[in-house]
């Protein structure tokens, strides 16, 4: 029954999001686009920090690297759209390989840091080579091509290129999903409970955690491939550390004990984001203030407390 | 809807004054600008200098009939000075707030980010501040004009100000982004070409945009062998660079400093006599440059409301809301493309006399000016500017094949 009703309200959700372009007004055809890319990128982050137990402080590097990777193939090459994202993928996954290997090693605060250290130094790259990456003004100016696949897609069209995204998202979700689901998402749990037990079970945890991380930024990198053609532009923004806060910031918000927490979370963000800054620009403070009663009142996030109270009622 | 109090004054003012004058009827919905400035950060003040501007513009126009009849309302974003964030801002104004026409842009950077979205966007945008070359050259689009100076312009008068002095070594302090870096090429390229035997120094420093801490690279260019200084850091940070500058005798040293946007009232006015004496200042608009009946006007009326000299930005933005009141009322319309379209060639009277959107690039040919830095102003507590120069817009321009620009 309970499974029942959950189902129902996802495909509730999913078409009311396929929808959005009908319904909605215009400007929430960006709206959502921009929760379902931070979303992936929330989720992603979520897979070592909600399952596995790890804090990245420097998650944005793989996004930021998966921007950069479409905008320079779009620029260079003009390649197809889907080839972009096979580009910024593969990009985030060997940067996630580098960084995890170094760092995985290491717990807590002192992951923390290195992630941190490891992110800064991608913004620092990113910032000064000005050949490459155009310094701190960014790659922009490229137009979308084709999608790839020989369908015909433009994508230039923002109802169009909101319904691609929700396309890639959804598959990348259902992975995702399927990775937290599987045996490996399990012992994943478990590191983040008991990693001692674990090892002496016979397993290699540094292993399991690289693996974790490489997954999440592998799927930060698909994240960041589909936020430098809606923005139109990859910059330094996109790696800097504060932009590593914003995965901490929804899954908190969202949930993290859920796996849809982090979109919940990036949906709360994006829109509190765009209706308070309509009315000030103290926007941080507001989102600040919003934080500190989740994290004293709900810890279980949004998506947590709302099912709790379900519960609750059900009873 | 961000409006300021004096904007929200102003409108009630001429909402209860249209009411006096019965028979005139406002049945249409007005006519919304947006506005994307820089409106927090160290450079905030650029933002509220242009809102003053505007503000005023506005006013004025409301109080004498409208655009088509029908009164302006402006609704401003604060592009924080980054690309991303102006593009999504520009994208909230045109499709949630329903603007017909888009003014702003501080920061080069962002303009580069910003320009290339216009088309998809379908409204016209006016720059009236961010000077980077690209957006009315290699990146121009239908859409896309600008009615202040740009980096071209102003470093061509640069190149020939520096031409005029002893100095053969040069170097720059800029800030790390496009306009830091463009400047100090375009200077380069100019000056290499009016005096040869200049001498570019390799050794440049690009202090990063919104830096607390410029002694370093002051330390630099007083170890070095330079004989003038091209400097275009702008906004908080020059106000920052010249106080620091002025503890280390930067200034006494004998040095040719060039200020590219030194002449900037926002900066004026905050260092009152910080500012030293006997300096190179430019400024893309300066208030006493202009003798004509427009700027008078308008140099009094923003004394007036705000007690201060009015800056270019103020002047820029003043100037756009103008020059979409021609264009609206010249397509008879306020259909995006229409309206792009009619700013084409169009010319208009403004503070910085007779402006025109040139056809080729849709940069408005526009006067550098570059003066010396003199005693300080009995009234407006700033320094004066000695040895006005006052460059013919065209002759700075570059020739639309030299723009790259093809519309």
């Amino acid at each position: 029954m309970k499974t029942k009703v959950l189902m129902a309200i996802l495909a509730l959700v999913i078409a009311g999001l396929i929808a959005v372009p009908w319904v909605a007004s215009y400007f929430y055809i960006f709206i959502f686009t921009e929760i379902l890319i931070l979303g992936l990128f929330a989720a992603s982050f979520n897979l070592i920090f909600g399952y596995t137990g790890m804090l990245s402080f420097g998650h944005a590097a793989f996004f930021g690297i998966g921007s950069y990777a479409t905008a320079l193939v779009l620029i260079h090459l003009e390649w197809p759209f889907l080839a972009c994202l096979l580009v910024s993928m593969g990009a985030a996954a060997v940067l996630a390989l580098v960084i995890g290997f170094l760092s995985v090693r290491l717990n807590e605060v002192y992951f923390a840091m290195l992630t941190l250290a490891f992110g800064m130094m991608v913004f620092a790259i990113a910032y000064q080579w000005r050949s490459v990456t155009n310094g701190s003004d960014g790659l922009a100016g490229f137009t979308l091509g084709s999608f790839g696949l020989g369908l015909d897609l433009t994508l230039a069209n923002p109802s169009v290129y909101y319904h691609v995204v929700l396309g890639i998202v959804a598959i990348a979700a259902i992975v995702l999903y399927l990775i937290c689901r599987s045996s490996f998402g399990m012992i994943l749990k478990a590191i983040r409970q008991n990693p001692e037990r674990v090892s002496f079970a016979g397993l290699n945890v540094r292993t399991y955690r690289l693996v974790a991380f490489v997954i999440a930024g592998t799927f930060a990198g698909l994240a960041g491939g589909l936020i430098a053609p809606f923005l139109r532009v990859a910059s330094p923004e996109l790696l800097h550390w504060s932009m590593s806060a914003e995965p901490i910031l929804m899954a908190i918000l969202g949930g993290t004990g859920f796996f849809l927490g982090p979109f919940i979370g990036s949906a709360a963000f994006v829109l509190l984001e765009t209706w308070i800054t309509t009315y000030t620009e103290s926007w941080m403070l507001v989102l600040g203030i919003i934080l500190a009663l989740m994290v004293i009142f709900f810890r279980k996030g949004l998506l947590g407390t709302a099912i709790d109270w379900w519960m609750e009622v059900k009873k | 809807m961000k409006t300021t109090s004096i904007k929200k004054m102003l409108v009630a003012t001429t909402a209860a004054a249209t009411l006096g004058t019965a028979g005139t009827s406002y049945a249409e919905d007005p006519i919304r600008i947006g506005g994307l400035y820089i409106l927090s950060g160290s450079a905030a003040t650029y933002g509220e200098f242009a809102q003053k501007g505007i503000n005023l513009a506005v006013d004025e126009i409301n109080g004498s009939g409208g655009i088509l009849g029908r009164q302006v309302e402006m609704v401003y974003e604060d592009s924080q000075g980054k690309a991303s964030v102006a593009i999504q801002a520009a994208r909230k104004l045109v499709y949630s707030e329903s603007v017909d026409a888009l003014v702003g842009l501080d920061s080069s950077g962002v303009a580069q980010g910003m320009v290339p979205t216009m088309p998809e966007l379908q409204k016209p945008l006016i720059i009236t501040h961010a000077a980077t070359p690209d957006v009315t050259g290699n990146l121009c689009n239908p859409f896309t004009y600008r009615i202040s100076v740009n980096v071209a312009q102003n470093m061509k008068a640069a190149a020939l100000v520096a031409a005029d002095t002893d100095a053969t070594n040069w170097t720059t302090i800029g800030p790390d982004y496009a306009f830091g870096h463009q400047s100090w090429e375009f200077f380069g390229n100019y000056l290499k070409e009016i005096k040869p035997d200049v001498n570019l120094m390799s050794e440049t420093n690009f202090p990063r945009f919104g830096a607390e801490d410029f002694t370093p690279f002051i330390d630099r260019v007083m170890d070095s062998d330079a004989e003038g200084v091209l400097i275009s850091v702008w906004g908080g940070d020059l106000v920052n660079f010249i106080r620091q500058a002025n503890t280390r005798g930067f200034f006494e040293k004998d040095l040719e400093v060039m200020f590219t946007v030194g002449a900037a009232t926002e900066v004026l006015s905050a260092l009152g006599e910080e500012m030293p004496e006997g300096v190179h200042l430019s400024t893309r608009y300066w208030y006493e440059a202009y003798d004509n009946a427009v700027n008078d006007r308008f140099v009094k009326a923003y004394i007036n409301a705000y007690g201060t000299a009015p800056s270019y930005n103020a002047e820029g933005a003043y100037a756009a809301i103008y020059a979409y009141k021609n264009a609206m009322e010249t397509a008879g319309t306020t259909e995006g493309p229409a309206v792009a379209k009619a700013l084409s060639g169009m010319s208009l009277e403004a503070p910085n006399g007779t402006v025109t959107f040139r056809e080729g690039d849709h940069q408005a040919m526009v006067s550098p000016n570059w003066g010396v830095s003199g005693p300080m102003h009995p009234e407006h507590g700033i320094r004066t500017l000695t040895n006005l120069q006052i460059f013919n817009g065209e002759e700075v321009a570059r020739t639309i094949e030299e723009t790259g620009c093809k519309l």
